[in-house]
């Protein structure tokens, strides 16, 4: 149980809540009951598919109900041939349709996504083109929900992945919301990291931590370049003087200093160890929660 | 946005300060008291899962007595399906990995792995290895991280880790770290603080800790902490009682719990208590449930709270349980 707020009701409010309730129970044992009673009939009973249907509109998370359906349709592919294929891409697609009224609802639901890709696998005429497009859109409007990034990878699987593109999306999508880690993520799967496209990745998240400082998404993706072995002592002495003057706008940030620790190594002589030293105490002040992995760093360049 | 989260939870000065622990047994001996309260009886699907974060709970607090033993074992049996050999959430419910897994710690809390064909259990894990070393959590297909922990916890406990590929199963998980040193549930699947555990849990179980980026991950892990004290579960989103266990865990089998603020974190942890109910809840003022409790609990074992048994980081379960299995999760100093 995520996010619920406990509300305080009056007593009347109490009982109304309470009854509806046990209706509600009532309905989820008795459609469950029928449903069981009728699991192997062939051909389906459409009574206890239409209960099913309801049952996981109302918890998607009940997953011997997807696999109901699922013998349910394995059952139909069976039975089909050339002549009614076309009635079976119907009764797919009405399939298809009750994930999107269940992920509406929750679009965290395991077994929602996975149902929806299962049948499209099976579908006679599957639209992975159109399904793409509706990943990107939903994507658009949650930009963190790591099932829609999953499933558009299955999809890309399907319909062969075009780098420059998801590139390309990558990009508007960090431009639109620096803040956005699943997306700096996304391009991490994306990016071999050489010579080319070092400098644009660099520039994308000078440009980000700039934005907001504050914001610990792109200090991520930064550490992750960092780690390069085509980074250069000349990119290492930009950035650190970029840095540098964007921590005399904003004395307080800790990531300024973090990720100077980073730079500073192989790139100053003998001085680097005090400034390292002086960087950790001063981290240790304005970050106390994380002083225990501070005074280790302390301890490493001692 | 980072600086919209300072405020992410509400600083209530009623909030409760201290740990319940009489609350939290008498919330978890009556959770399961009426049938036909709404809560537990929409829930039954995952009532196995359910019943061994209960009784996870109780036992870290010394009250393991306060569940029916027998009635719990038999529950067990009428779950166990006998064709596939797999556990289900509940009776007329279809067998699943993750039921399987609460179903062996329930038995291994008890000592009463008798109680099932484990020769099933063991046939069932199996049959769900894939080629690739990954493993779907029931026959219909779908792979995730997830399931790989569940099949080695499972099979650890049961002292039959030869039963699969544990080196293809090793080479999948690894297939899942990211450019963050963290794991999601497939290969190039984002992190998550709850995947990480379970592929952390799984090189424990398989003694191969050195395939991680120790301190890039724990270095992610830390930076989970909130100003509130509370732990998130992936960037930029908010603190949750359950992440408490998944990044504490894991930083414990890295060897750098340290890197967490203790007091901030008990505080938080203190202040998803529920007074009035017992439990504990995500956040401050939410509803309690024994999910939460556990993890809340749990987490608060692993900081060395006095009041509460130990808890072992890999399993989640009483480390007197691991000690008598005589199991030796690997744990890096």
């Amino acid at each position: 149980m995520h996010g619920r707020l406990k509300v305080r009701t009056t007593e009347e409010q109490k009982l109304i809540k309470e009854k509806k309730q046990q209706e509600k129970l009532k309905a989820y044992r008795q459609g469950f009951q029928q449903i069981l009673s009728t699991r192997h009939e062939v051909p389906y009973n459409q009574t206890s598919f239409a209960i099913c249907s309801q049952l996981l509109i109302a918890n998607p998370d009940i997953s011997t109900l997807w696999n109901y359906r699922k013998e349910v349709i394995l059952q139909e592919i069976e039975t089909s041939d050339k002549s009614n294929e076309e009635e079976l891409g119907k009764f797919m697609t009405s399939e298809i349709k009750l994930t999107e009224q269940c992920l509406l609802a929750n679009p965290k639901s395991y077994g929602s996504w996975y149902h929806r890709f299962w049948v499209l696998d099976r579908h006679p005429k599957p639209d992975w083109n159109g399904e793409f497009a509706l990943c990107s859109l939903y994507l658009m409007k949650d930009d963190r929900n790591f099932h829609c990034w999953d499933y558009r990878r299955l999809i890309l699987e399907k319909i062969g992945i075009d780098l420059d593109a998801e590139r390309k999306f990558s990009t508007e999508r960090i431009n639109i919301n620096f803040s956005n880690y699943s997306s700096w993520h996304y391009r991490s799967t994306l990016k071999q990291l050489n010579q080319e496209s070092l400098d644009e990745e660099i520039n994308l998240v000078q440009n980000a931590v700039f934005t907001d400082p504050a914001d610990s998404s792109a200090w991520f993706y930064l550490r992750w370049i960092l780690s390069s072995q085509d980074v250069t002592k000349k990119h290492k002495e930009d950035m650190l003087c970029k840095l540098e003057s964007l921590q005399e706008l904003d004395p307080d940030c800790k990531w300024i200093y973090i990720a100077k620790s980073w730079l500073t190594k192989g790139v100053r002589d003998g001085n680097s160890v005090a400034a390292d030293g002086d960087c950790f105490r001063t981290l240790i002040q304005i970050d106390p929660l994380r002083k225990g992995h501070y005074n280790d760093c302390l301890n490493n360049i001692d | 946005m980072a600086t919209s989260m300072v405020n992410e939870v509400k600083g209530d000065d009623s909030v409760p300060k201290e740990l319940l622990l009489e609350k939290h047994v008498s919330f978890l001996r009556e959770y399961g008291q009426n049938e036909d309260n709404f809560e537990y009886g929409i829930t039954d699907y995952l009532r196995m899962s359910g019943v061994y974060w209960g009784l996870t709970a109780l036992d870290l607090m010394g009250k393991l007595k306060e569940l029916p033993e027998n009635e719990i074992v038999e529950f067990v049996q009428k779950c166990q399906d006998p064709e596939s050999g797999g556990i289900s959430g509940c009776i007329n419910h279809d067998p699943h990995l993750l039921h399987t897994v609460s179903a062996i710690q329930v038995l291994c809390i008890y000592d009463r792995l008798d109680a099932i064909n484990v020769e099933g259990v063991i046939k069932y894990v199996k049959s769900l290895q894939k080629d690739d070393g990954s493993f779907t959590g029931d026959k219909w297909g779908e792979v995730d991280t997830r399931f790989s922990f569940c099949a080695v916890l499972t099979l650890s406990l049961l002292k039959r880790m030869d039963a699969i590929d544990v080196d293809k199963a090793v080479e999948f998980v690894e297939s899942c770290m990211n450019f963050d040193g963290g794991f999601g549930s497939r290969p190039l699947s984002e992190s998550h603080a709850g995947l990480i555990y379970c592929c952390v849990g799984f090189l424990s179980i398989t003694q191969r800790l050195d395939i991680i980026k120790r301190d890039t991950l724990a270095w992610w892990l830390c930076e989970r902490q909130l100003p509130s004290g509370g732990l998130n579960g992936r960037p930029e989103k908010l603190p949750d009682v359950c992440y408490s266990w998944w990044v504490l865990s894991s930083l414990s089998m890295l060897g750098r719990l340290h890197w967490i603020d203790f007091a901030a974190l008990e505080k938080f942890i203190v202040s998803c208590q529920d007074s009035e109910t017992g439990g504990f809840s995500d956040r401050p003022g939410d509803i309690t449930d024994p999910y939460h409790t556990l993890f809340g609990l749990a987490a608060l074992s692993l900081m060395g709270n006095g009041a509460l048994k130990r808890v072992n980081p890999t399993y989640c379960m009483p480390q007197e349980v691991i000690d008598k299995l005589e199991l030796k999760p690997q744990i890096l100093n």
